[in-house]
């Protein structure tokens, strides 16, 4: 594997594309997690009555991998967008016929394409990690490892939005197609699964079933749906409405259909012509 | 013992039959062409035994190989249809992403850049190259490691007249130092200049398999005329006269300043010349054609293109 991946790094490594996208992830995290830092304490913390509502900072430790996962996560449509890009660019240029004509298995090239889908998700939590803790000793809170989990999350959306990313090249194979497929889908599941989360909220309400949120158990919204905003607390007084939030079943959503992507992909490649 | 041997492969896209039953073996140290019209099946039979396109039906086997069929690919230099590398690197950086597939190293690499002519504009982006110099290198990828097996599909599309007859050369001189070449082409012309084994396919099915000799002769034994011969002397009408009293002379055509004559196989070039010779007649011309693979080509196919 590491091998294919060098070779890999061949082929990437003088692409602009790739460059551009990776610099725009790193300064998208540092500066998203910067705006929501200033806004904190020049805005809300100057309003009268906010402390009551928010004890701490939300960049106080633990709190800081909850926030800069959460709006980390925001920016995770670029890497997912660079392996939409350089998948395809594969198909366009017709090279992963030539990858397998000079002797890679067609398992080899899904292989190595699913190992960089790995090492983007890998790269990104890095980022994700070391912009925590640099906002985490900044905030002067003590460090703490408590909340790690959603590092944990955030790679497995992380995972989620590159298989897709993988899954919708190999279907689809061509770049402008992919791009806008990936972008169709992630709109239109976002809004079934806000539709999902209406009908859980009436089905509670009404009838008293509490499935969790509906909406979490969609493809791409089930590792969405682990990251949540750590201004949750506004909404402590509507909770009680709300369908419960059942991580544990989330979770194995998310993981069941990384599975059902790999799958599709793995049949894809290896049963059609390229 | 066959290098590559194909059997009863078959291919539909949909309704259309792209290949129907297709069987023949490649002998070692051949170059052998796959010939066949534009649209008639030899890139998808190509693609298929690179496994980049999947048979509906049948089998092929890369003789005496016991690797898995992706590492039996690695020992064999293919270029398939179009030249396939990545538009934003160097000539050379493509090469070095070939070699490290082939697992072969990059010591080869500066050899079949300047084999083909491309050691000049190596660090030039791909994107930057002409339809030629793209042909080039893919050429020079598929000689990366010093393959003993070649898959060129069309292998001089895009080139200019020198650069055909150079590949036409390369090709040659890798079948002396052994190699074995597979090699389809729609060009008779050039299957017939550098093949010494040739399938002709046409709409997906196999019509004749064999050595381009053995083709030539059947045409030759098919219809008994297989040499045209083209003579002139000083005086035609008097050297028609006498190239009538020969047997086997099946017929003597009058053109502008020569003279054609059809005959059957037992006549050589050398016997009309000392007969005319003998009869006080001298030639001045003397042009022993032999029947073309166009010709046998177009007996076989048709004279229509199948797209």
């Amino acid at each position: 594997m590491i091998d294919l991946l060098k070779i890999e790094w061949l082929k990437i490594k003088s692409y602009t594309g790739f460059i551009l996208l990776a610099s725009f992830f790193a300064l998208g995290v540092v500066a998203s997690n910067l705006i929501v830092f200033v806004f904190k304490r020049e805005v809300i913390d100057k309003v009268k009555g906010s402390q009551l509502l928010f004890s701490g900072s939300p960049f106080d430790f633990d709190m800081v991998w909850k926030t800069v996962s959460y709006y980390s996560s925001f920016f995770l449509m670029l890497p997912a967008l660079l392996l939409v890009i350089l998948m395809s660019n594969e198909f366009t240029f017709k090279t992963h016929r030539q990858n397998v004509i000079d002797g890679w298995s067609r398992f080899e090239f899904l292989k190595v394409k699913i190992g960089m889908a790995l090492v983007f998700a890998l790269g990104s939590t890095i980022v994700v990690i070391l912009t925590a803790l640099v906002f985490g000793a900044t905030s002067g809170s003590s460090f703490s490892v408590s909340g790690i989990e959603n590092i944990g999350y955030f790679f497995l959306k992380a995972i989620t939005y590159n298989m897709v990313a993988i899954l919708i090249s190999l279907l689809t194979k061509r770049s402008g197609v992919a791009i806008a497929v990936f972008f169709i889908y992630t709109i239109f599941e976002n809004g079934i699964s806000l539709l999902l989360f209406f009908l859980a909220i009436k089905l509670k309400k009404d009838s008293q079933l509490d499935f969790g949120n509906l909406g979490n158990y969609l493809p791409m919204n089930a590792s969405d749906g682990l990251l949540t905003s750590p201004f949750e607390q506004f909404s402590g007084i509507t909770k009680s409405f709300l369908p419960s939030d059942f991580n544990w079943i989330v979770l194995a959503f998310a993981l069941v259909y990384l599975i059902l992507f790999y799958v599709w992909s793995k049949r894809k490649m290896l049963t059609s012509d390229l | 013992m066959a290098i590559l041997s194909i059997n009863n492969l078959s291919k539909n896209y949909k309704t259309i039959r792209a290949l129907d039953n297709v069987s023949f073996a490649v002998p070692p140290k051949t170059v052998f062409g796959i010939l066949g019209p534009n649209g008639s099946g030899k890139t998808t039979l190509l693609g298929i035994i690179m496994d980049v396109i999947k048979a509906t039906g049948g089998t092929y086997e890369w003789t005496g190989e016991r690797l898995p069929a992706h590492d039996v690919r690695k020992k064999i230099g293919t270029l398939l249809e179009t030249p396939n590398f990545y538009h934003y690197l160097s000539g050379e950086k493509n090469l070095k992403i070939a070699a490290r597939i082939k697992r072969r190293g990059e010591a080869d690499i500066e050899k079949v850049l300047k084999t083909v002519n491309l050691y000049e504009r190596r660090t030039s982006k791909f994107s930057t190259y002409s339809l030629g110099m793209k042909q080039r290198l893919a050429i020079a990828s598929a000689l990366l490691g010093d393959p003993e097996i070649l898959v060129f599909d069309e292998p001089t599309n895009g080139l200019d007249p020198a650069g055909i007859a150079e590949i036409r050369e390369l090709i040659k001189e890798l079948n002396r130092n052994g190699k074995t070449i597979i090699m389809a082409s729609h060009i008779l012309d050039e299957v017939e200049k550098v093949c010494t084994h040739v399938a002709i396919i046409q709409k997906g099915v196999l019509k004749t398999v064999g050595s381009v000799n053995e083709l030539m002769n059947t045409a030759a034994s098919n219809n008994n005329t297989s040499f045209l011969i083209e003579i002139s002397a000083a005086d035609n009408r008097e050297l028609k006269n006498i190239l009538m009293q020969i047997n086997g002379v099946v017929s003597v055509t009058e053109g502008e300043n020569e003279l054609q004559i059809i005959c059957t196989e037992n006549i050589t070039g050398e016997y009309i010349n000392r007969y005319c010779f003998e009869k006080g007649m001298v030639l001045n011309k003397l042009n022993v054609k032999q029947k073309s693979l166009e010709t046998r080509f177009l007996e076989i196919t048709g004279k229509q293109s199948d797209k």
